[in-house]
């Protein structure tokens, strides 16, 4: 059970490689080094610098490890964005093309598919519009008809009355998104993505509905928006 | 005499209790007329002392799920015999169920019940109460009214009738503490600490010579510590003013880990909550870390650099004593019920809104008094460092602390501008009503973003950078071995030091900032990772042939190694944008910059503290104390903060006063052992904050009988150890003649030390010369 999505799944076990790799080189280094070079008094190896008070001591270094190491992070960082580069291409939103297309006509359906990697790409896609205030979110279907989209509210334990935004699945759909007050921020937790919402200006956010979706997902507010902020809440359905 | 087991169960049961008292309903019925969901409808707009409400048949205390059959009535008012309507009820349980028997009487939940139709013509009704299974404190609020029988007749209406109200408590068979409003707590323990700082106080003063232990002599002394320019008794205020602080946002991480102990907690409402977190953070930042940098500064920089003061003194007492009445407007707001809660970080426009508390101003006010301290402050080290320098100390033998502290004022003093600017214009939109940040005025809403990371992303590395040089000092001479790559460590740091300008766009990977800038800030953010792993390698590579003495300064700096690679590592996350969009705003983000404020700049404070010690004091401190202390704190801060990472990703949101757990997948609530996590987490941060009293003892017991420090207990080899310990009020140096004075740096790389490099000639050409300064002190 994880709120991760594909993509990022793929991403995170990525960087865990790597992180294991990197702490198993460091922690190794300082295990051993904190073990093998030691003495109770430092009679062992006693002052291999000549260190002497008011004098700067020896310099004690060697271009070639340092040159090491300052390529190796560099290349490994090279291939970490290289790594992190592709999925971009599905995170900025353009009204003009992009993985998800144009904007749908029509009756015309965004047949959306999931590759190996968790990148989502569509024929097209539809336009919704969410608002925030404080403390709600509204989800406004535009154009859109029932089919497609629909929004109602439901009263959920702790949250209290949530608004629900229903989506189908196999469609992909723009949020065009504004705030009315202060800046908030809905989390899609399945999705793996938020994005702020500001007043005054629009902002925009992808949210690719594949086959695999869950059904009930959570939608939290992630920018601090003052009182009530811990509650505002709403709820995504993905339907067949 | 009470066993153990006793005395754990006692302690269980008042934890227990203390648990159950958290929540506590607080939706009372006002009685206010027209109130119908929550109270009664009452008739008449004021209730009437001639009217007396009465509940019987209520327990003193209650027994677990009894029925109570209550009898509800009332006495007095227009009501009387003959009248066609008499009465009516509201009554309200906090807890428990409700229910009627007759038909005098109707239910609107569980916990409301009130008069029908039937029952408007008596003084009396009978309602059943089955009180709740566990302990609670039960609330009733019963309203009645007294009729005088118009409703239908001559007058009309409800006038002339009158209500009262009655509000009783019952207790459960245990007795329920009472919640206490945590600002309560947090006072209290704030006063209690302070009165603590006062008392040591007076007991240093007493041991300075107890003979003089009287107000004629304590005046003057204290005024000697309030009009000091010593930069030792500045370093020592800075520590004072760094370690009460870093106490008190201690006390509100506790009250707040409390608060997320168990999942849906009303210990904090969110109001409170918010404000603890801004003033934790605010608190922990400006008011711990930075003074404490600043102390570390105040003593060190001077004594390593062989100089006898600071560069401006009296701008450097100035700087220092800004910060307590810094410190006090920020608190200010909350003396009111009304601290700030923005987040330290204030993003606009909630900042300037009308929902931010009003404490907001103050707190804004607070920091730009802080702005100016940094200020004062970077201007009088670099000047120190540019022109103070012992002779034949080229930038590129000053000590690494030295050079740290240099990269971290350089940062700040370009940074914090921008920072002054947005709470000058955050300042002026609440108080004056500009509108730098009124969106309906036109103002931008990313504008403060903008402002604020600018400054706030060098400045978390104006937080660790003094770090890295405190480990830098420590790890080699531990290790009895110059640092490795020296000349790499400075650039690495000054490297930092660029590199922090350019990438503070990864605080708004979802802010709505241009996507060509997000790409941008990606690549150069994962820039980062390359000066840092110079460190680390450099550090571990000191190590190599040395003979590592293990003191407790030395397992701090292992320690720093340790927590800081691994905040380093789970900082690389972020700047990958797909991964961001699901990690901002989370718990890992918190345990990510807890691993390197805390595991980065505390550890490292720590090591700083053990090493220095002996030196500003004269006084060793216990090895053993000290060790019990890293291995304490080491061990539950890791059991504190590496949970988070998890809770993070699946889902937990920083900010959130409570959070819920559930048992469906479908939901993308947290599963349900992230309550279990919670908990390990709080009793952890409990461990962790107790365990530093470890230090606090050592302190005193050091300051009572601690043995006497000789001059070099470590065997370093910069300017400090060559100084008495404590060095003398007026700093000068022990030479090898025997004589006192201002040393000479010898450097034992001969060849190099003659040609200063092209680095050191450039800023040479910057900065004042040798010659005239030397010039000026003849």
């Amino acid at each position: 059970m994880s709120v991760m999505t594909p993509l990022f799944e793929g991403l995170w076990d990525h960087y865990i490689l790597w992180s294991v790799i990197v702490s198993a080189i460091a922690f190794g280094w300082l295990y051993h080094h904190s073990f093998w070079f030691t003495s109770k008094d430092g009679e062992k190896i006693p002052n291999v610098d000549e260190i002497e008070i008011g004098v700067f001591p020896k310099h004690n270094d060697d271009m070639r490890l340092e040159v090491a190491w300052t390529i190796l992070p560099f290349l490994l960082i090279i291939w970490l964005t290289y790594y992190s580069w592709e999925p971009l291409d599905a995170m900025w939103t353009s009204e003009d093309g992009g993985v998800h297309g144009y904007e749908c006509e029509e009756g015309q359906v965004s047949n959306n598919v999931m590759d190996s990697d968790g990148i989502i790409t569509s024929d097209c896609y539809h336009v919704i519009e969410i608002t925030g205030q404080q403390w709600f979110w509204s989800f406004d279907c535009l154009e859109l008809d029932g089919s497609l989209c629909g929004s109602s509210t439901e009263t959920m334990e702790v949250y209290g009355s949530v608004p629900v935004l229903h989506l189908m699945k196999g469609e992909t759909y723009l949020a065009v998104m504004e705030s009315i007050d202060v800046t908030h921020a809905p989390w899609f937790q399945h999705l793996g993505t938020k994005e702020d919402v500001l007043p005054g200006q629009q902002t925009t956010l992808w949210l690719p509905i594949s086959e695999s979706m869950t059904e009930e997902s959570m939608v939290l507010c992630a920018e601090y928006c003052g009182d009530a902020h811990s509650i505002m809440a709403a709820k995504l359905m993905a339907h067949n | 005499m009470v066993g153990k087991r006793s005395k754990g169960a006692i302690v269980a049961l008042v934890v227990i209790a203390a648990m159950l008292a958290l929540p506590s309903a607080q939706s009372f019925p006002t009685g206010i007329s027209g109130v119908q969901q929550s109270g009664c409808n009452c008739h008449g707009a004021v209730p009437s002392d001639s009217v007396v409400a009465s509940i019987d048949g209520l327990p003193e205390s209650y027994n677990y799920s009894e029925a109570y059959e209550l009898t509800i009535s009332f006495q007095g008012g227009p009501s009387q015999e003959g009248n066609v309507n008499q009465g009516g009820f509201h009554l309200w349980a906090s807890e428990g169920t409700l229910s009627v028997s007759d038909a005098t009487a109707q239910l609107y939940n569980q916990n409301e019940a009130g008069h029908t139709g039937a029952g408007n013509d008596q003084l009396s009704w009978t309602v059943t109460w089955t009180a709740p299974a566990t302990d609670k404190n039960v609330d009733f609020v019963l309203h009645v009214n007294s009729v005088n029988g118009n409703a239908d007749g001559v007058g009309g209406g409800t006038s002339g009738d009158m209500w009262s109200k009655v509000a009783i408590s019952v207790g459960g068979p245990v007795e329920v503490l009472e919640a206490t409003d945590p600002f309560v707590v947090l006072g209290v323990l704030i006063i209690v600490s302070a009165s603590l700082l006062a008392i040591t106080l007076a007991y240093v003063f007493y041991r300075k010579d107890p003979d003089a232990f009287d107000w004629d002599n304590f005046a003057p002394w204290l005024a000697g510590w309030m009009t000091s320019t010593d930069h030792k008794k500045i370093g020592t205020l800075y520590f004072v003013a760094g370690l009460f602080f870093l106490g008190v946002g201690g006390i509100m991480a506790m009250i707040i880990r409390i608060q997320l102990s168990v999942p849906g907690n009303d210990f904090l409402t969110q109001e409170q909550y918010n404000q603890f977190f801004t003033l934790h953070g605010t608190t922990m930042i400006f008011l711990a870390a930075m003074p404490m940098i600043n102390g570390f500064a105040n003593w060190m920089v001077p004594l390593q650099l062989g100089a006898e003061d600071l560069a401006l003194p009296r701008i450097n007492a100035m700087s220092f004593w800004l910060q307590p009445f810094a410190a006090l407007l920020i608190f200010t707001g909350i003396f009111s019920g009304h601290g700030a809660d923005t987040g330290w970080t204030g993003y606009a426009p909630y900042v300037v809104s009308e929902g931010a508390h009003y404490g907001t101003t103050m707190w804004a006010a607070g920091q730009i008094m802080l702005v100016a301290s940094s200020t004062l402050t970077g201007i009088n080290f670099l000047t120190t460092m540019a022109v103070m320098r012992a002779p034949g100390m080229g930038w590129m033998q000053m000590p690494l602390f030295s050079w740290s502290i240099l990269v971290a004022n350089v940062m700040l003093f370009l940074s914090i501008p921008a920072f002054g600017v947005g709470l000058i214009q955050v300042y002026l939109d609440r108080v004056v009503g500009t509108a730098f940040y009124d969106i309906a005025a036109g103002g931008d809403p990313l504008l403060w973003s903008h402002l604020f990371w600018y400054f706030g992303h060098p400045e978390v590395y104006v937080v660790v950078v003094p770090s890295f040089g405190i480990i830098s000092e420590v790890i080699a001479t531990s290790s009895r071995r110059s640092i490795f790559g020296y000349r790499s460590m400075v650039y690495a740091m000054a490297g930092i030091g660029i590199v922090a300008f350019i990438v503070y766009g990864h605080h708004m990977f979802t802010s709505g900032m241009s996507p060509t800038l997000r790409f941008v800030t990606m690549l150069t953010t994962m820039l980062v990772a390359v000066p840092t792993g110079i460190k680390v390698f450099n550090w571990l590579m000191t190590m190599h042939g040395g003979s590592l003495v293990y003191r407790t300064h030395t397992l701090w700096a292992l320690g720093f190694l340790v927590t800081f690679t691994l905040g380093g590592i789970s900082g690389m996350f972020f700047p990958s944008i797909a991964m961001d969009t699901h990690l901002h705003e989370s718990y890992f983000v918190v345990a990510h910059f807890h691993y390197v404020l805390v595991g980065g700049t505390v550890f490292g404070f720590f090591a700083g503290i053990y090493y220095w010690w002996p030196k500003a004091t004269g006084k060793m401190l216990s090895e053993k104390l000290g060790v019990l202390h890293f291995l304490t704190a080491f061990v539950s801060y890791n059991a504190l903060f590496w949970p988070m990472h998890r809770l993070g990703v699946w889902g937990m949101t920083r900010r959130h006063h409570t959070y819920f757990v559930t048992t469906e997948e479908a939901l993308g609530s947290l599963p349900m052992e992230a309550a279990g996590w919670n908990m390990f987490i709080t009793v952890s941060a409990f461990l962790f904050f107790f365990s530093n009293f470890i230090l606090v003892f050592n302190i005193i017991v050091s300051s009572i009988r601690g043995e006497d420090a000789p001059d070099d207990p470590w065997g370093g080899w910069s300017f400090e150890w060559m100084t008495s310990s404590p060095p003398p009020a007026h700093t000068l140096y022990k030479l090898n003649d025997g004589s006192w004075g201002i040393p000479t740096l010898k450097d034992a790389n001969e060849h190099i030390a003659n040609e200063p490099g092209w680095l050191s000639s450039w800023f040479q050409r910057l900065l004042v010369t040798d010659e005239d300064t030397e010039e000026e002190s003849h």
